[in-house]
């Protein structure tokens, strides 16, 4: 083998291993001044926006001016330096410059020929390198679609308001490559921070001004971007991203990317909409089982038969309201006769119930005890004012018919006016105290009055009286009164007042319950 | 929450784990290189990384683990992942990274099988 065919093998060999390592300009530059003449030089290869880039240089080479011509064509051999093309075809991928020794004809060829295959393995790797990321695009646009899509199954079926705002952050980080990232939600006229990623630099005055367009906002030279999210035809929240991450560090989001974020606040929008609405289900089904457990409470403690007493005509009428409220009514039998109450305690629900049960428990021992009705209410009202909340009370009449004295005792705490129906004339029971549970220092007198057998007693709710129709338009107290006066039963009292109620109500709904006690003394 | 990655190396005798804990991005990933480089120099050869505490990934962090599989895979070396979230799991499968590294559910299946 001739020296020159030895030393272009050996040239060559050197070459290859480029092709097995990236083709970095050091690595080039070292194969040319290893095995041809020149001890320095330097390679300058393309950029993809067609700039040319200084890649390496041996320590003794300065020749910037190359970086602001076009690299030549063919190469340039010149009394103190060559120049060496880098080319693939018609793709100009660099250029070569060589100094440092003296060379012949045959040099310049090996050089030709080097060149040749230095291109050829740049454009090779630059190739591949494209199909790579290619792929990774490919494979990026897939995944970002791919979530889109996972997120809306996976935040639609997250219900906990909490884990759906952590979701929420993580999926929209990745997706658009943010390095900071908040979910802020409606309060009021404003929004308020609920979870956050780092912190987003973005001010009371941008959400407002968000909130007034509906549309999304970029600040800080697109730097960070805010999208409203959507739901029940309103902005329930604002998903806020900055900073998005390129490999080179931070930049503006790109259109695209807004696109997309505004596409996944869509989905957020549903996600949130749904765990709103399960978390008011949940709300209403907790809320259906305490009026159930207060119905009960309440059902249990109410009389569930007219005691029959000697003489005297007793019938009663409790229809609940269906979001149940605190009216309660009693009866007692007494030495010469009976005595009936009718209360009505403060709110609705369970802690109404409660008391009404409180009620019960106390009045029951007090009556039974054999107590006067001024000290049964004063003694009620120390026990429920210890031990009932601060907003809480109870409207209260009681009445007691001695039929040997015909004389009614009465007391009324705060409670609607009983009626007393005598000869034809119809006289009312009215408060002379504050209703039980308001005042602890209260104290009730029994109030007695004239109860001549045939005369009858009624005490109701109020209920009765402000049943509303559907015009909003109250019962009242004449309609009532004019009831009263018809001559009738005790028992046909009450159906023709219950059935009045309901003709005047029509369809219009119950919001109280309802309450009459009749007791007529024969 | 942070953006900030935390990273910590166990030596193993047949190679190291490394752990993460955040946001795997630019900042993240070259954590992670960085801190994989010097163990390929000093001559692991098997790299098993713990995701446990990492629940964010994004493109640019998966391009660097892209680059760090490739490198080790130029040394003859290999790298696996374990204790992924279902959402990176799902991310790396798309991304191509389960063709190239292997996944575990746990490190004490991936050690058994890395043998390290």
């Amino acid at each position: 083998m001739s020296p020159i065919v030895r030393r272009f093998a050996e040239f060559l060999h050197d070459l290859q291993q480029l092709d097995r390592t990236a083709a970095r300009g050091d690595a080039i530059l070292a194969c040319f001044t290893r095995h041809t003449p020149f001890a320095s030089g330097a390679v300058y290869l393309r950029e993809r926006d067609a700039s040319l880039r200084l890649a390496a240089k041996t320590q003794q080479f300065i020749a910037p001016e190359i970086l602001d011509r076009e690299p030549p064509s063919e190469l340039i051999a010149g009394t103190d330096r060559v120049l060496v093309p880098l080319r693939s075809g018609r793709e100009h991928l660099g250029v070569l410059a060589l100094t440092g020794g003296e060379y012949s004809e045959e040099d310049l060829e090996v050089l030709r020929a080097g060149a040749a295959f230095v291109a050829i393995v740049i454009a090779n790797q630059r190739l591949s390198q494209e199909a790579r990321e290619g792929d990774f695009q490919l494979k990026y646009r897939l995944w970002e679609l791919e979530s889109l899509y996972d997120i809306g199954l996976s935040i639609a079926g997250t219900l906990n308001i909490d884990e759906l705002a952590d979701e929420v952050l993580f999926r929209m980080i990745s997706l658009i490559n943010a390095r900071r990232a908040a979910l802020f939600l409606r309060d009021g006229d404003g929004f308020k921070p609920y979870r956050a990623f780092g912190d987003v630099p973005i001010g009371v005055s941008d959400l407002q001004q968000l909130l007034e367009t509906g549309k999304a906002i970029s600040l800080e030279a697109g730097t960070v971007v805010a999208v409203p999210v959507n739901g029940n035809n309103q902005i329930i929240g604002v998903l806020v991203a900055a900073d998005r991450e390129t490999r080179e560090g931070i930049g503006a989001f790109e259109p695209n990317e807004l696109r997309l974020l505004s596409l996944f606040a869509n989905q957020v929008g549903i996600a949130l909409e749904n765990a709103r609405l399960h978390r008011e289900a949940l709300q209403k089904q907790a809320m259906e089982h305490e009026f159930e457990l207060a119905a009960t409470i309440q059902r249990d403690i109410l009389p569930k038969s007219i005691p029959h007493i000697e003489k005297v005509q007793i019938a009663a009428l409790s229809r609940p309201a269906k979001q149940v409220g605190g009216d309660y009514h009693a009866f007692f039998e007494r030495e010469n006769g009976v005595a009936m109450l009718v209360a009505d305690v403060s709110g609705k629900s369970m802690p109404a119930a409660l008391l009404v049960s409180a009620l019960h428990a106390a009045v029951q021992l007090l009556v039974r005890e054999g107590r006067e009705l001024g000290e049964v209410a004063t003694e009620l009202n120390r026990h429920i004012h210890r031990w009932s909340a601060e907003n809480k009370f109870i409207t209260f009449i009681i009445a007691s018919i001695d039929r040997e004295a015909e004389t009614l005792e009465f007391v009324n705490a705060g409670h609607n006016p009983g009626y007393v129906l005598c000869d034809g004339r119809l006289d009312t029971l009215k408060s002379h105290g504050l209703p039980i549970g308001m005042l602890a220092q209260s104290k009730y007198m029994t109030q007695t009055r004239p109860f001549p057998n045939g005369s009858t007693v009624i005490l109701y709710s109020d209920g009765i009286t402000e049943a509303e129709n559907e015009a909003e338009q109250e019962f009242g107290n004449d309609r009532l009164e004019d009831l009263l006066r018809t001559s009738c039963t005790a028992s046909e009292l009450r159906d023709r007042i219950a059935a009045a109620v309901d003709a005047f109500v029509g369809s219009a709904p119950q919001h109280d319950d309802q309450t009459l006690v009749i007791a007529r003394s024969l | 929450m942070t953006e900030e990655l935390k990273v910590a190396v166990e030596r193993k005798p047949h190679g190291a784990v490394l752990y993460t804990k955040g946001y795997i991005n630019n900042v993240g990933g070259e954590e992670i290189a960085n801190r994989a480089y010097e163990l390929m120099d000093d001559g692991v050869r098997t790299l098993l990384l713990n995701l446990r505490e990492t629940k964010i990934v994004n493109s640019i962090g998966i391009s660097i683990l892209i680059e760090i599989i490739e490198k080790m895979m130029d040394q003859g070396g290999k790298i696996a992942f374990c204790c992924l979230t279902p959402v990176i799991h799902k991310t790396f499968q798309i991304m191509g990274l389960a063709n190239y590294a292997s996944i575990f559910d746990s490190e004490e299946a991936a050690a058994k099988e890395l043998g390290l």
